[in-house]
């Protein structure tokens, strides 16, 4: 069965290689956003995230609630920064995502504040 | 001296780490909604690149109306909400990169290689999928081939995965933890996180949850005529068409048609509610007047089976043309639209005609139609 899975995955990843080859011409680059974003979360995201987690060592609340306004800031950066807007086409990221950012932070502070009280 | 060698021997850097949610079971839960998430996100991504690229023998049906708003918009929110899950399960294995030996022998060489390609090609997915849905396109590939060809790639790599740490996981589920760690609060954050980056966002595919899309990239309701626009008539380099503007009918038909708008709107006006679902998730319903798209193939003459392609003024671009399928232009429901909310067409909607059809890929609605061939 195990070796059914490895046979399996295996040809779904000499698909993948393939089309990549042969249908991507700038393979290097498409290599190097790979690459690159293993080395982005492991050598730098990783270790901002241990040394925020060691300055605030033992204060599960507030660690949980940086992460997760981490993430959603994360999520959220190429809608704030708008990177993506076309001057012709004001449909295209029409709201106003810093503020709303936010809001949304505000909130999971707000509930982080509830949890701490809670756990009192 | 010796905190130097300590913090340059990864065996040392590995006992570091002191949380103990850095442990098998979290993995395995995480590691199991990864699981469900890349799964749907690869079907829902197979089903909109074979909707836009169908092999000969396929052909898709016309109904449900918004069978691909549903499929796109599960793989778009849901790729969003995975994010959330992928960066959890990478924090909590993190410790692993550093075990010494690196490499205890040629299989387990062959399993971390997987897990390296694993992790690699799932970054660059939710990353390249996540900027794509923003519109900043800062790499050097075509987004929808280097999206699709890498979903085989991941989803090999999760296979071998999966098989490799199937007994571990299913052994670590399957027992009750007497430690007194707190997974399950570590868990339910990260679920919250995931929940709070899909209700963030839904609103964009999901109308009864617009209040909430503070963060998506779209608004539905918000644009010209009060649906939102993915290519301006402005960056087709269409202008607008006037009095010479003519719809040909040609290829294998009964007759050649040439319609002038006129024509059009004296042949009998239909009225339907159907929406634009984009590849990047949004959906926008619309109510759409026009002309039902099998009248006018039956006026040329067209026999039942015909595929048919829509020609648009757009000179370039990879969507400037698209194929309708016997079971679209059989339906009811699909038009050679002239107006839309109760106004012609705007430029930027397609003016002066344009095709909408129920079940099918934003992109394959196209916009600025000149010509209709029946091959």
């Amino acid at each position: 069965m195990r070796f059914l899975a490895y046979g399996a995955g295996v040809a779904l990843m000499a698909i993948g290689a393939r089309g990549l080859f042969l249908h991507v011409p700038d393979l290097l680059g498409w290599a190097k956003w790979v690459v690159g974003a293993v080395v982005l979360h492991d050598a730098v995201l990783a270790p901002a995230v241990l040394l925020a987690g060691a300055v605030t060592a033992r204060r599960h609340v507030l660690q949980g609630a940086l992460a997760v306004g981490g993430v959603i800031t994360l999520v959220a950066l190429p809608m704030v920064l708008r990177l993506g807007r076309h001057p012709d086409n004001p449909s295209i990221l029409p709201l106003d995502y810093g503020r709303n950012l936010l809001i949304v932070l505000a909130a999971v502070a707000t509930t982080a504040a509830f949890v701490r009280w809670r756990l009192r | 001296m010796v905190r130097g060698t300590a913090l340059l021997n990864p065996a040392a850097i590995g006992r570091r780490f002191t949380s103990r949610l850095h442990d098998e079971r979290v993995a395995a839960w995480l590691g199991i909604a990864l699981g469900v998430s890349f799964t749907t996100a690869f079907v829902t991504g197979l089903i909109s690149h074979f909707m836009q690229h169908p092999p000969d023998w396929m052909v898709w049906p016309s109904r449900p109306v918004g069978l691909y708003s549903v499929t796109q918009g599960l793989h778009v929110i849901g790729g969003l909400a995975t994010i959330p899950l992928l960066l959890a399960k990478l924090w909590t294995v993190y410790p692993k990169l550093f075990a010494w030996p690196p490499f205890r022998s040629a299989g387990h060489a062959a399993e971390r290689l997987a897990v390296l390609v694993l992790v690699g090609t799932s970054l660059f997915q939710l990353a390249t999928g996540l900027f794509n849905i923003a519109y900043w396109y800062p790499f050097p590939f075509n987004f929808p081939v280097a999206h699709y060809w890498t979903s085989y790639l991941l989803v090999g790599a999760l296979v071998v995965h999966v098989a490799n740490q199937w007994a571990t996981a299913r052994r670590t589920v399957m027992t009750r933890p007497e430690d007194g760690v707190w997974r399950r609060g570590f868990l339910l954050t990260v679920a919250a996180t995931s929940g709070v980056v899909a209700l963030t966002t839904v609103g964009e595919a999901f109308r009864p949850l617009a209040a909430l899309d503070l963060l998506a990239p779209r608004r539905p309701g918000t644009g010209p005529q009060g649906l939102p626009v993915n290519k301006t008539a402005q960056a087709a380099g269409v202008t607008a068409a006037g009095p010479a503007w003519r719809l040909r009918v040609t290829g294998r038909v009964g007759r050649e048609l040439s319609l002038s708008l006129a024509d059009l709107r004296a042949l009998p006006q239909h009225t339907v509610r159907l929406p634009i679902s984009c590849v990047e998730g949004w959906t926008a319903w619309g109510t759409w007047d026009g002309v039902r798209l099998r009248d006018v193939l039956r006026a040329a003459g067209v026999s039942g089976g015909a595929r048919v392609r829509v020609e648009s003024l757009e000179r370039g671009g990879a969507y400037r043309s698209s194929w309708v399928d016997a079971p679209h232009w059989h339906d009811e429901l699909t038009l050679l639209a002239l107006g839309l909310n109760g106004e012609p067409l705007a430029p930027d909607h397609g003016a002066p005609c344009r095709l909408i059809a129920p079940n099918r890929p934003g992109v394959l609605q196209t916009k600025w139609l000149t010509e209709v061939v029946v091959a």
